[in-house]
């Protein structure tokens, strides 16, 4: 055989070497990291397992019959009265009397709607091709439905005046 | 040759020498060489074993997470995801005598001081129960459910002979709460409540990681129960019930039955209260029927007038003479029959309604049969077949001569004010959407004029003490007394105030109902429903409303102006 001929066997077989070498270098890292994977899963399933187990605890510590036997004991809550509830701004708003003449004007809380607050989008009806009045497209829902959607405290719109008649 | 010559001369003993210390220093090599391949050998198996390990054996046989996880025993929830039931892994703290192996006693130290110790653990340990069973030598469970960390200490003891076996457990972390409606589980297998019912959903391998949610509400079972606790202990009675139902989806919200077990550890004490009265106990259900029958009376047009007004003196039908407690004048029209509870007077309209609508509305409102819930144990009303004669068809307007279980009445006054339609009772949760189809009972205006009435009977009759300020409570008391043997016993009532809240748009229906109350300081030395049953619905209902969604509003009423002036100033 000649000389190149014999250097590009070796050659061919220096490349398989390496390339087995390789290969099997990658798979025991798979293997690996398989192994990894199996062990965290474990420790995934115990500490689920703690949990079920300490949320059992709290669950039965903290159980109707326990938390009544407290409250009677202890803490004595009653169920709010009626006059606790707030229906709607109406209903918040007759809580207020109409500013007396010569009261000192009203307090103005910083809202909002500052001049860096995007203009809320106006529904346009399709069939004058006018901006409708929010008024009509959202009829007044009870508070309890408006704080339930996440929005936060009701919002007071700046500048709302309770009682304008002096105005 | 010289050399060979010498070599003859060798004394042969020499020669023999070192012939045999060659020999053995080529067996020697030779020993050497085959330990040697023999650790070669094992060096290239290990290093095979490695290499097949590595590479061609798949990774470590994992169980998947899922697996794992998956409960033995599905979990039921309530209709908020709080844990009702589920599978609990526990330690079990069991008594081996044979663990010593030893031929001498089981224990190192003496009972009495391992139960001490225990009892130091154990801070509710019967220390002298257990000290008997350690000194008595027969093995058994000292303590089921033990934690972790205290299966730890108990480790830490140093006594072969207690065992802490791992076992799957059944737990309730609400205890004895809802116990009717969950039922137990003994063996893998569930009894009497939803575990019964669910027993197949519960043990499917497919199904059972998903929870399963009933349509409970903690929070309004526990409020329940503990209303109802407080009014059956306050008036002495044996037991009491309590239903509070959806009207709109039969979804139940809370479901009790007085005395209640403790599905932790169900005794024979607890077995004794396993029965539920709610479902399947049949009473005679008395004056809460009146409203039924008026809504019949209404929706048929045999009354049509409000203001007419019947005779109320004592009514002979058939060799029976129908009486009231107490004189209402000489005539009564149908709202003050309601608010002062007239059985002369409810007779008279049934006379209207006639016998045969009577008992139709009656089969339509589900009386003639079990009452749809999931639960296992439903109760058959004790209902007359055939046709009801005149006699029947009045004592029945007035609720005597049908028994039917509480849980019907409350399907029945669900359909009554929610616009007239009849749903079946679940203790599933129901999606939104997927609501059971129901039939139609009333006509929508039956059941606007009903909400009225019994709205009135709360405002100014019977139910006052239930009217809950804001809640808009209407409702119907009723005070039975109990068949004995040899007609009613004068002694033994069952009382029961049936409600609806807020009337001016009824979304839930509230059945309490006690068994046989004594006249108590608490209820002012009375037995009827009036003042046990009707002020436990007032006490319960401003509990629950805020939790279901009601919120009380003084400014809201159901509009009685039209009525108000049939009933004159009768407060």
């Amino acid at each position: 055989m000649s000389v190149p001929g014999r250097l590009r066997r070796i050659g061919w077989l220096a490349a398989l070497a390496v390339c087995t070498a390789l290969y099997l270098m990658l798979h025991l890292k798979v293997h690996s990291v398989r192994s990894e994977v199996v062990r965290a899963e474990r420790q995934i399933v115990a500490l689920e397992e703690q949990k079920l187990l300490l949320e059992t605890e709290f669950e039965t510590r903290s159980n109707q019959l326990q938390l009544a036997a407290w409250n009677r004991v202890d803490f004595g809550y009653v169920a709010p009265s009626a006059a606790q509830f707030l229906e709607n701004e109406r209903q918040l708003a007759s809580f207020g009397s109409p500013r007396a003449p010569g009261a000192p004007a009203p307090i103005r809380v910083a809202g909002g709607a500052g001049s860096e607050a995007p203009a809320y989008p106006q529904l346009i009806s399709p069939l004058t091709g006018e901006p409708l009045d929010e008024a009509l497209v959202e009829p007044e829902r009870p508070l309890g439905a408006k704080l339930a959607e996440g929005s936060g405290a009701m919002r007071i719109p700046l500048g709302a005046v309770v009682g304008s008649a002096s105005r | 040759m010289n050399a060979f010559a010498i070599a003859v001369q060798v004394p042969a003993g020499r020669v023999q020498l070192v012939d045999v210390r060659r020999r053995a220093l080529l067996l020697a090599q030779l020993r050497m060489l085959l330990i040697g391949a023999v650790f070669l050998a094992l060096a290239m198996v290990a290093l095979l074993r490695i290499a097949w390990i590595g590479v061609v054996e798949p990774a470590p046989l994992h169980r998947s997470m899922a697996a794992a996880l998956l409960p033995p025993r599905g979990e039921i929830t309530d209709r908020n995801g709080v844990p009702l039931a589920r599978a609990f892994p526990a330690y079990a703290l069991w008594f081996n005598p044979a663990a010593m192996d030893d031929g001498g006693p089981p224990l190192v130290q003496s009972a009495e001081t391992v139960a001490a110790r225990l009892k130091a653990i154990f801070p509710d340990l019967d220390e002298y129960a257990v000290a008997r069973q350690l000194a008595s030598g027969k093995a058994g469970y000292l303590r089921r459910r033990v934690l972790p960390a205290d299966a730890n200490k108990v480790m830490a003891l140093g006594e072969l002979a207690l065992e802490l076996p791992r076992e799957t457990d059944r737990h309730y972390p609400q205890g004895t709460m809802a116990a009717h409606v969950l039922g137990y589980v003994q063996d893998g297998k569930g009894y009497v409540g939803m575990e019964a019912a669910l027993d197949e959903r519960l043990n499917d391998p497919s199904r059972r990681g998903e929870p399963v949610a009933l349509s409970i509400d903690a929070r309004v079972q526990g409020a329940l129960e503990d209303e109802l606790n407080r009014g059956m202990h306050s008036v002495n009675a044996v037991g009491a019930a309590g239903i509070v139902l959806d009207v709109d989806t039969g979804e139940v919200m809370a479901l009790a039955s007085l005395p209640e077990f403790d599905p932790n550890h169900v005794d024979e004490e607890g077995q004794k209260y396993v029965f539920n009265k709610v479902t399947n106990q049949v009473y005679e259900l008395g004056s809460t029927f009146k409203p039924l029958t008026v809504a019949a009376a209404i929706d048929t047009g045999a009354v049509t007038d409000l203001s007419r007004r019947y005779s109320a003196a004592p009514f002979p039908v058939s060799g029976y003479t129908i009486g009231d407690l107490h004189s209402m004048g000489a005539s009564i029209n149908v709202p003050e029959i309601l608010i002062h509870s007239s059985n002369v007077g409810t007779a008279h309209v049934v006379d209207e309604l006639g016998a045969a609508r009577m008992k139709q509305y009656m089969a339509d409102l589900g009386f003639n049969e079990r009452p749809y819930i999931e639960l296992p144990a439903r109760g058959f009303p004790i209902w007359a077949s055939g046709d009801w004669p005149r006699l029947r068809a009045m004592t029945v307007g007035y609720g005597h001569g049908l028994a039917v279980t509480p849980l019907h009445l409350a399907s029945a006054y669900a359909a009554m004010v929610n616009g007239g339609i009849w749903r079946p009772a679940t203790l599933q949760k129901v999606a939104p959407g997927h609501v059971n189809h129901g039939r139609r009972v009333f006509k929508a205006s039956t059941s606007a004029r009903m909400n009225q009435l019994l709205r009135m009977i709360a405002v100014y009759g019977t139910g006052r003490n239930a009217n809950a300020p804001g809640f808009r409570v209407g409702g119907k008391t009723g005070s039975a007394e109990k068949p004995g043997s040899g007609g009613y016993n004068r002694t033994s009532l069952v009382s029961t105030f049936a409600a609806a809240f807020p009337m001016d748009r009824p979304r839930y229906v509230v059945i309490v109902m006690f068994d046989e109350p004594k006249g108590t300081l608490a209820s002012s030395g009375q037995r009827t429903a009036a003042w046990n049953a009707a002020p436990t619905v007032g006490r319960l209902v401003p509990r629950i409303g805020p939790l279901l969604g009601v919120l009380p509003d003084e400014t809201r009423d159901v509009d009685l102006t039209d009525l108000k002036p049939l009933v004159g100033d009768s407060e």
